[in-house]
């Protein structure tokens, strides 16, 4: 009898089966079909070599997309993570009615599409838009400023649309840390400032480096809202790759450069993944 | 026929089986699968195509399936051998591409009863016209007191931050590139000219759209007051009350033959055909050629009238004077260099 009971420490490897399945049949192969579409040397087909990797990291244009789309991630990244932190520590510090409310303000854009909230922004920035009508109500400026299709524009709309990204993963965290902990902070004479930089910002590392990670994947591949905030004359990666692939049906190149983005993007993501495994140390420390 | 339970069991199981797969029966004859256009061109097809296509076949089944020509050529691509469209409609680009990547039959020009009456730069035979896009100039008459009459009138000094227009993903972007070259000494095999006109007009752009669409929104949001624009884009915005008209400028109007493909290795070969044929024929045309289409008809039989004789010209003879029909073979062979000209150039 002692010889059939089953190992409850071990798991039956069989029940992932299926999901197993579906990645490989879903994530993984597609990955290999662009992978091996990205060796080849011809649109028509043909011969396999480098050429699309060697035309795209020898052109300082490229590589200048590449770097201008990964700049673009981290002033998002760093926008909404300014922006974010006092709502979720308002968040942490309010009743309960008060929490629910901001949860559902913080959750609502959620529900919209990103092509509305995008359309949002264009009339927001718009030069009939609200900014600019309200300078020019005031008296502030004589001609619209020029808000829509700039850098600028972009990166507050991206910091808007991917705003729950960032406060959700830092209420989570903020909500694990024990309240005792500021008493204590203050009852052994630090104040509050201090209190937060040595005791409360470090507890709640693991939260801001979710959210910045998700925050910084989602920006860097918004297609819709780089396209319809930036415009026609900016170019990020997702635009570059739909511009190779759909216009010009090169499929080559547009597989070689979404590898190429791929891995910086898990390049960055593991440099996030560092990050965190060093702040866990840091917050057990 | 013995009845015995294991093949009352096996009906009972396939018929089930059907009913709950659909596609299943369609593996032998699934409906006639049309890619159009979105937009304006799918509530046109919808309202006068289709139900023509529908009375000429007896109501046979057929779907419409709206998207992008590049992702037609796509989709078809993946599928060559059992394609899940049978009838493209195609930009002159894409339509190169398509027939030069063999995804198109020559269209049956012998047993169509209208393609000998078509314009002759509607008769194509690996795919004819069913109508064409024009391309003039578009502005706010409101802010624009003095209707343009030149593409030269983009650059006047008074329209400085004013002016829209597209990149080169776009057939109207890329087509207007060509235009400009031509007025500069240039050519579909020369556009340097283009290049060099463009950047003297950087300081006017306010915006340079991703696509088409993008120049609409502007004109609502009035970010521009002039810029290159599709006829039949504008009667959109006019409907909806948005201040907009449509000149063509003295050097013609850019048009844009679309054409109408049978699929290779379609399973409706007979039906995409008649599809088409009623896509030709005077009756469709003269309807699509009414408020609020507007759809220039290729037809000869059709007599234009009304805010089409009004604005684009009075008859087919006026249609060959007033239009430019470009090279898109030419175009095609550089579209590619100059879509990155245009990304490392034109920043605003």
């Amino acid at each position: 009898m002692a010889a059939t009971l089953r190992n409850v420490t071990t798991y039956d490897l069989k029940l992932a089966a299926p999901l197993a399945a579906g990645f490989v049949v879903f994530f993984v192969t597609p990955l290999v079909i662009l992978l091996a579409l990205s060796f080849q040397t011809d649109p028509q087909g043909g011969r396999f070599g480098l050429t699309q990797y060697v035309n795209f990291l020898g052109d300082s244009f490229s590589l200048g997309v590449l770097g201008s789309t990964l700049w673009l991630g981290v002033k998002v990244t760093a926008l909404t993570l300014l922006l974010g932190y006092p709502v979720a520590w308002l968040h942490q510090r309010s009743p309960g009615w008060a929490k629910g409310l901001i949860m559902l303000l913080v959750l609502l854009p959620l529900l919209t599409s990103v092509v509305v909230r995008t359309f949002a922004w264009v009339v927001i920035l718009g030069r009939q838009g609200i900014v600019n009508a309200s300078l020019l109500g005031l008296g502030l400026i004589d001609t619209p400023l020029k808000l829509l299709y700039t850098e600028s524009g972009v990166v507050m709309a991206l910091a808007q649309v991917q705003m729950p990204l960032m406060v959700l993963p830092l209420i989570t965290a903020l909500s694990r840390i024990d309240p005792n902990l500021a008493d204590a902070s203050s009852v052994l004479g630090a104040g509050h400032w201090r209190t937060f930089r040595k005791v409360i910002l470090p507890l709640s590392l693991p939260g801001i480096i979710a959210g910045c990670l998700l925050t910084y994947a989602a920006a860097i591949t918004a297609f819709i809202t780089q396209s319809l905030i930036g415009g026609g004359q900016m170019l990020f990666m997702p635009m570059y790759i739909y511009q190779q692939a759909s216009t010009l049906q090169n499929w080559p190149f547009a597989a070689a450069i979404s590898v190429i983005f791929l891995v910086a993007v898990l390049v960055v993501v593991s440099v996030f993944n560092v990050l965190g495994r060093l702040s866990r140390g840091y917050t057990n420390a | 026929m013995l009845l015995t339970r294991r093949t009352l069991m096996q009906t009972a199981l396939t018929l089930g089986a059907m009913h709950a797969f659909p596609g299943l029966t369609w593996a032998q004859a699934r409906p006639l699968v049309f890619a159009t256009f979105t937009g304006s061109w799918e509530e046109a097809h919808k309202a006068v195509l289709v139900p023509a296509f529908r009375k000429a076949t007896g109501n046979a089944d057929m779907v419409l399936d709206p998207m992008l020509s590049v992702d037609q050529i796509a989709k078809v691509n993946a599928a060559k051998t059992n394609p899940p469209i049978d009838v493209m409609l195609h930009d002159p680009g894409p339509a190169l591409q398509a027939i030069a990547q063999d995804l198109v039959e020559p269209y049956p020009v012998e047993k169509s009863a209208y393609y000998k009456d078509l314009i002759p730069e509607a008769q194509v035979p690996m795919g004819p016209s069913p109508f064409f896009q024009v391309v003039g100039i578009t502005y706010n008459p409101e802010t624009v007191k003095t209707p343009p009459t030149s593409w030269a009138d983009l650059w006047k000094p008074e329209f400085k931050g004013r002016v829209g227009i597209t990149n080169l993903n776009s057939t109207l972007g890329t087509g207007f590139m060509v235009e400009l070259a031509k007025m500069h000494g240039g050519s579909e095999s020369n556009i340097d000219p283009a290049f060099k006109a463009l950047e003297a007009l950087r300081p006017s752009l306010a915006a340079v759209a991703a696509n088409p669409g993008q120049l609409a929104t502007l004109f609502q949001q009035g970010q521009i007051d002039i810029s290159p624009g599709n006829f039949n884009a504008i009667q959109i915005l006019k409907a909806r009350g948005v201040p907009v008209e449509f000149v063509i400028p003295k050097e013609g109007a850019i048009a844009f033959k679309t054409t109408i493909h049978i699929v290779k290795n379609s399973p409706n070969k007979e039906l995409a055909f008649k599809l088409i044929e009623a896509a030709l024929s005077p009756e469709v045309q003269a309807q699509l050629m009414e408020e609020p289409f507007l759809i220039v008809p290729t037809n000869t039989k059709v007599a234009i009238k009304g805010e089409l004789a009004k604005t684009l010209a009075k008859d087919h003879a006026e249609i060959a004077k007033k239009f430019v029909f470009q090279d898109w073979a030419k175009i095609n062979e550089q579209r590619s260099a100059w879509i990155e000209r245009f990304n490392r150039e034109i920043r605003v």
